[in-house]
C-alpha cells in the first residue's frame, strides 16, 4: 500500500487547498467516473469529492475558467489538478463539493407530477439558467448524475466537468444530432440539448421505467430518426399531462424548438407554448442506402452519412434525385441536392475518397440542417474535434479520418451549409488555423500538437505519460527530470508538441530549430533552450539527471571546438555544469559563437601553417640538385676570391718591391 | 626574329677574332714574353680549353691561382734589359718557375673541387636541422588544433 504522507509530499494540495484522499471513495457520486472524498484546508469542509480524469479523455477546460462562481443545487467545480491515485500513481482530479444524497433511480414506483416539477424540473432549470448565463453547458443529466439529498428537498447536478461532453450520455438522453457523433466527438452542444436530457429525465421519473433500455444506440437512433424523439421515448407511456406537455416541447427535434429553461421554471406557460413544428415529409416507398432504409429526408441525410459509399453511388447514378421527386415529392430539395452532385468535381483516383467525403458532407448538410459533420461514415460536432483526437489517439482509423476532416479544412465547408446556425466566419478561420498547426513541421505539429493545442487539460503522453500527470508547461521539466533519472528517454516528440501546444509564441525560434534539426544526431542545443527557459520561468533549481543526459548528448557540439586544450577545458565545465543541473551555463558554453569563431579562425591558421611547414619540408627534401648546383657555385665563387685575392696581394707585394 | 641568333653567333665569333688578332699581334710583337707567359700558364690554357661551364670558374680559378708565382719571373722579365727569347727560357729552365706555377694552378684546380664539397655539407647540415625544428613544429600544430586528418 501506499504511503498517503509520501503522497502528500510528492501531490501538493490541488489549488492549494483541496487534498485528494484515495482511501476514501465515494461510490456512485462521478456520474460514472471513480471519485474521492477531499477536503479543503482552508475552510475544512471535508463534504467534497474529486472525480477522477481519464488520461484519454480531458476535462472541460471551457467550463473550469467560465465557471468559478458557485450555485445552488449543482456539484460546480471548485479545483483541478494532480493528485495521489488510489493505486499509488498520479491521477488528475476536478474537486466539486461532495452529492448532498445518492443518485436518482428509476425506480418502478413513478414520481407524483407535483414532486417532479418542485423537486427536479425547477431546481435543474435554475441551474440551467445559471450555466447559460455562464455560457458553458452541463450535457450530463441522466439518472445516475442527479443527486437528491431527502425527501422533498430539491435535486442537485452532478459533476458533468471531468469528461469530455455527454461522453457517458446514455444514447435515450441525447438528441438524434448528438447521438450520431463519436462519443467524444458530441462537442459543447447547447442548453437546448441539456434541456432535452431534462426532458427525458421527466419521463423516466414520470414513468418509472428507464427509456430505451433494451435498445443499443444504433436502435435508440433509428427510433428516433423513425417515429421522433418523443414517440420514441414515451409513446406508450402514461405520463402526467404537465409532464407529458412539458416533454413533448423538451424532446422537439430542433433545439430552436424546445423550451428555455427560463421557460421551464413556469412550467404552465411552457406547458402551452406550442411551437409549430412542421412535421416531416414520408414517402410511400423507403429508399435503401447501405441496409438502412429512408422514409423522409432526415433518416436520407443519416442513411447517406452513415455509409458514404453506397450514399455517393446512389447520388451519382440519379437514385436519390428520383425517390427525392418521386418518392418523397420534395421538388425543392430534389434540385438542390441535384445542383450539388452536378457541381461537384469527379476527383481523381487519388483524391476520389476526399471529393466523395467533400460530397457527403454537402448532401447531408443540404438535406439535414441540423446533421453534424459527416465525414466517411463517422460524424462529429466541430467543438468535439479536440477531445474525438484524445479519445482516437490509439485508434490510427478514426485518428486518420479526423486527420482527413482537418486538412481539407472540412468545417469550413460544413459551416458555410448551416450559415445561419452557426458563426460561419469563426468556423472557417478555426479550421485554418487547425490546417496550419497539422502542417506545422513534426516534431512541434500534427496530430500530437493538435490534440494537446485543442485539448487544454489533455496530460503529456509519450514517454511521461507512464508514471506522470503533466497537464501544464510548469509540470514538464520536473517530470522529464524525474525520467531522465530513471534512465529513460524524456525527450520524444510527445514532448515537443506538448510545449509547442502550451506555449504557442514563445518556443517558436526553438521549435523551429527543433524541427530543422538535420541528421539522426540528437539536437541538443535547441532542447537546452528550451528547457533553460522552462527552467527559468518554472523550475529554478537544479535537474541534474537531465542537464547529464544533454552533456551526454552534447559530443558533437563539444567537437565543434578544434582546439584540443580548448576542447578539454569546455569538456570539463561541461560536466561541471550539468553537475550542477543547470541549463543557462552550459549553452553559454555550447553556444559561444565569439570564442567558436576564434577557434575555427585558428584552426585555419594553424593548417596554413601546416601547409607552410610542409611546403619548406618538401622544398629541402626536394633541393639536393639545387643545393648541389648552389654549393657548386658558391664554392667556386670562394675559390675564386681566394685567388683573386691572393693575386693581388702578391702583386702588391711585388710592385712595392 | 630569325636574324638575332646569327648576330649574337656573328659577334662571339667577332669577339673570338679580335682576342685572336690581340694575341697573335701580341706574339708577332713580343715572341719571347709570349713564350714565358704561354708556358707559365700552361694549365690556365689547358683549364680554359676544357672547361665548358658558362663563365669557366673553374679556369678562372685555375688561371688566378696559377698567376700568383708567375708574377716575380714576369717582373724579373720585365727588369731585364735583354729581353729575348733566351733569357725567356733561361728563366722557364728555373724548375722552380714551372713547378710553382703549375702547382699553384693544381692547387686552384683542388680548391674548385673540394670548396664546393664543403659549402654542401654546411648546407645540408643546416637544412637538417631546420627539418628537424619544422616536423616538431608540425606536429605540435596537429596535435593542438587536431589536424591529424589533413
Amino acid at each position: 500500500m501506499h504511503d498517503p504522507s509520501a503522497f502528500h509530499a510528492s501531490h501538493p494540495p490541488i489549488g492549494g487547498c483541496f487534498v485528494v484522499d484515495p482511501a476514501r471513495p465515494l461510490l456512485g457520486a462521478g456520474g460514472g467516473l471513480p471519485s474521492f472524498g477531499a477536503t479543503d484546508l482552508r475552510s475544512g469542509r471535508t463534504d467534497l469529492m474529486a472525480v477522477a480524469v481519464a488520461r484519454n479523455h480531458p476535462a472541460r477546460a471551457g467550463v473550469m475558467r467560465d465557471l468559478t462562481e458557485g450555485c445552488a443545487n449543482l456539484l460546480g467545480p471548485l479545483g483541478f489538478g494532480t493528485g495521489p491515485g488510489s493505486g499509488g500513481e498520479p491521477a488528475y482530479y476536478v474537486v466539486c463539493p461532495a452529492p448532498p444524497g445518492p443518485a436518482l433511480t428509476v425506480s418502478p414506483k413513478p414520481w407524483p407530477e407535483a414532486a417532479l416539477i418542485a423537486m427536479v424540473l425547477r431546481p435543474i432549470a435554475q441551474v440551467l439558467c445559471h450555466l447559460a448565463v455562464k455560457g458553458v453547458t452541463h450535457r450530463a443529466i441522466r439518472p445516475d448524475n442527479v443527486f437528491i439529498s431527502g425527501p422533498g428537498k430539491p435535486v442537485a447536478l452532478g459533476c458533468g466537468w471531468a469528461a469530455p461532453p455527454a461522453l457517458h450520455q446514455p444514447a435515450a438522453y441525447e438528441p438524434f444530432y448528438s447521438l450520431m457523433c463519436l462519443p467524444a466527438g458530441r462537442g459543447n452542444g447547447t442548453t437546448a440539448d441539456d434541456v432535452y436530457a431534462l426532458g427525458c429525465l421527466l419521463i423516466a421519473l414520470a414513468s418509472g421505467i428507464a427509456p430505451l433500455r433494451d435498445l443499443d444506440d444504433a436502435a435508440v437512433l433509428r427510433r428516433k430518426l423513425d417515429v421522433g424523439s418523443f414517440t420514441a421515448l414515451a409513446g406508450d407511456l402514461r405520463l402526467p399531462p404537465i409532464i407529458g406537455d412539458l416533454a413533448r416541447g423538451m424532446l422537439a427535434e430542433d433545439p430552436d424548438h424546445r423550451p428555455t429553461p427560463a421557460m421551464l421554471l413556469d412550467p404552465a406557460a411552457a406547458r402551452g407554448r406550442r411551437v409549430a413544428a412542421r412535421p416531416p415529409r414520408r414517402a410511400q416507398r423507403g429508399l435503401t442506402i447501405g441496409g438502412m432504409t429512408a422514409w423522409d429526408a432526415r433518416t436520407l441525410g443519416h442513411a447517406i452519412g452513415a455509409a458514404p459509399e453506397n450514399g455517393v453511388r446512389a447520388l451519382r447514378d440519379g437514385t436519390v434525385a428520383h425517390w427525392l421527386r418521386r418518392g418523397l415529392g420534395d421538388a425543392a430539395l430534389c434540385a438542390g441536392i441535384d445542383d450539388i452532385v452536378r457541381q461537384h468535381p469527379t476527383g481523381s483516383v487519388d483524391d476520389e475518397k476526399v471529393t466523395d467525403a467533400l460530397l457527403t458532407l454537402r448532401v447531408v448538410g443540404a438535406i439535414e440542417p441540423l446533421a453534424p459533420l459527416f465525414w466517411r461514415g463517422n460524424a462529429l460536432w466541430p467543438d468535439g474535434l479536440g477531445p474525438a483526437i484524445a479519445a482516437a489517439k490509439e485508434d490510427p482509423a478514426t485518428l486518420g479520418f479526423l486527420e482527413e476532416i482537418i486538412a481539407t479544412e472540412a468545417i469550413g465547408a460544413w459551416a458555410v451549409l448551416r450559415a445561419d446556425r452557426c458563426d460561419v466566419f469563426a468556423l472557417r478561420a478555426e479550421a485554418r488555423g487547425h490546417r496550419g498547426l497539422l502542417r506545422a513541421r513534426l516534431p512541434a505539429g500534427g496530430m500530437a500538437r493538435l490534440s494537446y493545442a485543442l485539448n487544454p487539460l489533455l496530460p503529456c503522453g509519450g514517454g511521461l505519460a507512464g508514471s506522470q500527470w503533466v497537464c501544464s508547461l510548469a509540470d514538464v521539466v520536473p517530470a522529464m527530470e524525474a525520467i531522465a533519472q530513471s534512465a529513460g528517454d524524456p525527450c520524444d516528440a510527445d514532448v515537443v508538441a506538448f510545449i509547442a501546444a502550451r506555449s504557442p509564441q514563445r518556443f517558436d525560434i526553438e521549435l523551429s530549430a527543433l524541427a530543422a534539426h538535420p541528421g539522426p544526431g540528437f539536437p541538443v542545443l535547441p532542447w537546452l533552450r528550451i528547457l533553460a527557459r522552462l527552467q527559468g520561468q518554472y523550475t529554478p533549481w537544479a535537474l541534474p539527471g537531465l542537464a547529464r543526459r544533454m552533456a551526454e548528448q552534447a559530443g558533437p557540439l563539444v567537437a565543434r571546438w578544434r582546439n584540443r586544450e580548448h576542447r578539454s577545458a569546455v569538456e570539463v565545465r561541461l560536466v561541471a555544469a550539468a553537475e550542477a543541473g543547470l541549463f543557462a551555463p552550459m549553452i553559454a558554453l555550447l553556444d559561444n559563437t565569439a570564442r567558436l569563431e576564434e577557434d575555427a579562425a585558428g584552426a585555419i591558421a594553424a593548417a596554413a601553417e601546416v601547409g607552410r611547414i610542409d611546403a619548406i619540408l618538401q622544398r629541402i627534401e626536394h633541393g639536393a640538385h639545387e643545393r648541389a648546383a648552389l654549393s657548386m657555385r658558391c664554392g667556386q665563387e670562394i675559390a675564386a676570391g681566394l685567388g683573386l685575392t691572393a693575386l693581388a696581394i702578391t702583386l702588391a707585394l711585388a710592385i712595392s718591391g | 626574329m630569325r636574324g638575332k641568333p646569327t648576330n649574337q653567333k656573328g659577334d662571339g665569333r667577332g669577339i673570338v677574332w679580335i682576342q685572336g688578332l690581340a694575341c697573335g699581334g701580341f706574339v708577332a710583337m713580343a715572341p719571347a714574353a709570349s713564350l714565358l707567359i704561354g708556358a707559365l700558364s700552361a694549365p690556365a690554357i689547358a683549364a680554359w680549353m676544357l672547361d665548358r661551364v658558362p663563365g669557366r670558374p673553374v679556369a678562372r680559378v685555375v688561371f688566378l691561382c696559377g698567376a700568383i708565382p708567375g708574377v716575380r719571373p714576369l717582373l724579373a722579365f720585365w727588369n731585364l734589359n735583354v729581353a729575348d727569347a733566351s733569357t725567356a727560357f733561361a728563366l722557364l729552365s728555373d724548375p722552380l718557375v714551372l713547378v710553382s706555377a703549375w702547382g699553384a694552378a693544381a692547387f686552384g684546380w683542388l680548391m674548385c673541387q673540394i670548396l664546393p664539397l664543403g659549402v654542401r655539407g654546411y648546407l645540408e647540415i643546416t637544412n637538417s636541422a631546420r627539418s628537424v625544428l619544422l616536423r616538431a613544429e608540425r606536429e605540435t600544430l596537429i596535435r593542438a588544433w587536431g589536424l591529424d586528418g589533413q
